[in-house]
């Protein structure tokens, strides 16, 4: 047995705002790089079912791509990579890695919930004389975007954690807050907890929010 | 205005329509003409093509050969396609309702978003083709609360908002309770009464009887023969015919 450190948790209320300003930080990250992702994978999503070959051929690159390296490495040859070409501060880098990753993810969400849509809803649209764009917009993703919520909210709670990897450019969002007053203070193991915790507010608070938009979506699947 | 129906051209002429599914051939040489105020009913054993063929004329599916003349110009698919299928309404089997939307912006759905009818005006016509089919009282609920009947009955509202010339169903009956069979049934004789041009394919022989002007039986993707009503199912001339109808009206 070492030395035990017996844990203290009496000075976090003095380090209260930091941890503020710093999940602040992090909901900053997450809620632009889901967006973004959101965006993006609705676009990419669109782009692998075309018929166009070629459209579909780069939207599987960029997913096969994506998918197929870790996260960290997109976010370093955004941040160091790239530096030779254009210097992308690393709050923004943070912020375009977590939407291209997601984009990915996000657009295989997409396609599965638009495939999962009877061809007949398309036919029927067809037949009273829309055109496929029209009729994709109008009956087909407003049915597909219900079916994506849940994968949908999943994805974006991973989004939120995976945010933590902007830590490594020194973007001052919770965990790299958590392990600099960890260091300086040597309670690591509190600041760590006092870290978990907030991931837990927060991804706790966005399961609520995702479930009551599940149930209010529910309206018309209603039986009788 | 003597043989006007011979002399006058058909609101629809399907030519030589040939369709593959695969190396499958489904359609040979199929060719039909529809006089405007027509109402034919195609009949056929399961796979022998009848469906198919009906969705060859707006296009659901793409028949290889053939053409197709709709009021005397061919609908060609990136041409007038689009404009075509405004004017010529559908009934699906499986009703393909649009389940997000409630009944009344099902029927409006047409007509404003591809006709661009103000919506006032589409919402007025809604309400009275859901009068029509019997369904005002559900104008506001969603289709996954209605019955196969009704819901069949929202849908020929749907296709009837589009105000079309043509109307196809294809066969609008056959995923229905036998016991809603008859509203749907009812709902389509009012619209042949009224002089709608029909194409249905459907295994309701007296709705065929009592409504039809012509009864096409098709066998393994062909015209096998063409009657009235009466003759068709007195006396029908072809031995494929005759040993469906045996079968179909024994059941």
């Amino acid at each position: 047995m070492g030395n035990l450190i017996p844990w203290d948790f009496s000075v976090i209320p003095l380090k209260f705002h930091l941890f503020v300003q710093a999940a602040g930080y992090t909901i900053f990250i997450s809620f632009f790089g889901i967006l973004a992702g959101t965006v993006s994978g609705l676009f990419v999503s669109l782009m692998k079912i075309s018929k166009n070959k070629v459209v579909s051929g780069i939207a599987s690159v960029y997913i096969f791509v994506i998918r197929g390296t870790p996260l960290l490495l997109q976010l370093f040859i955004i941040y160091y990579g790239l530096i030779a070409l254009v210097a992308i501060p690393p709050l923004l880098s943070a912020i375009i890695a977590l939407g291209f990753h997601n984009g990915a993810y996000i657009a295989e969400i997409f396609r599965g919930s638009i495939q999962s849509i009877h061809y007949g809803q398309m036919e029927a649209a067809l037949s009273l004389g829309m055109t496929k764009p029209k009729a994709m917009v109008r009956i087909i993703l407003p049915q597909a975007f219900k079916r994506a919520v849940p994968p949908l909210g999943n994805q974006f709670i991973i989004a939120l954690k995976d945010s933590s990897l902007a830590s490594t450019i020194a973007v001052p969002e919770l965990l790299l807050r958590g392990r600099q007053m960890g260091a300086s203070s040597f309670q690591y193991m509190e600041m760590l907890i006092i870290v978990a915790v907030w991931y837990l507010l927060m991804t706790g608070v966005f399961s609520v929010i995702i479930h009551r938009i599940e149930k209010k979506l529910k309206v018309s699947d209603r039986e009788q | 205005m003597n043989n006007s129906e011979i002399t006058s051209t058909p609101i629809l002429s399907m030519q030589k329509i040939n369709k593959w599914f695969g190396p499958l051939h489904v359609l040979h040489d199929v060719t039909m003409n529809v006089h405007e105020g027509e109402v034919v009913v195609i009949i056929g054993a399961s796979g022998s093509g009848k469906s198919t063929f009906l969705r060859c004329i707006n296009f659901l599916e793409e028949a290889e050969r053939g053409t197709i003349v709709y009021k005397g110009k061919p609908i060609l698919k990136n041409r007038n396609l689009t404009a075509i299928r405004k004017e010529i309404g559908m009934v699906f089997q499986h009703f393909n309702l649009f389940p997000h939307m409630t009944v009344l912006h099902n029927v409006m759905e047409g007509p404003v978003h591809t006709k661009r009818m103000p919506s006032h005006e589409a919402e007025t016509l809604a309400l009275s083709l859901l009068e029509k089919v019997g369904l005002s009282d559900k104008a506001d609920v969603y289709p996954s609360t209605l019955s196969g009947g009704q819901k069949q009955r929202v849908a020929i509202a749907r296709a009837l908002a589009m105000q079309p010339s043509v109307m196809l169903f294809d066969e609008p009956t056959s995923a229905l309770d036998p016991e809603l069979v008859g509203e749907v049934v009812s709902v389509m004789k009012d619209l042949a009464n009224e002089g709608m041009t029909m194409i249905v394919v459907t295994h309701e022989m007296w709705f065929a009887k009592e409504a039809a002007d012509r009864v096409v039986f098709m066998d393994e993707g062909r015209i096998v023969e063409e009657a009235s009503p009466d003759k068709m199912f007195s006396e029908p001339e072809n031995e494929r015919t005759q040993q469906f109808l045996k079968q179909i009206l024994n059941n």
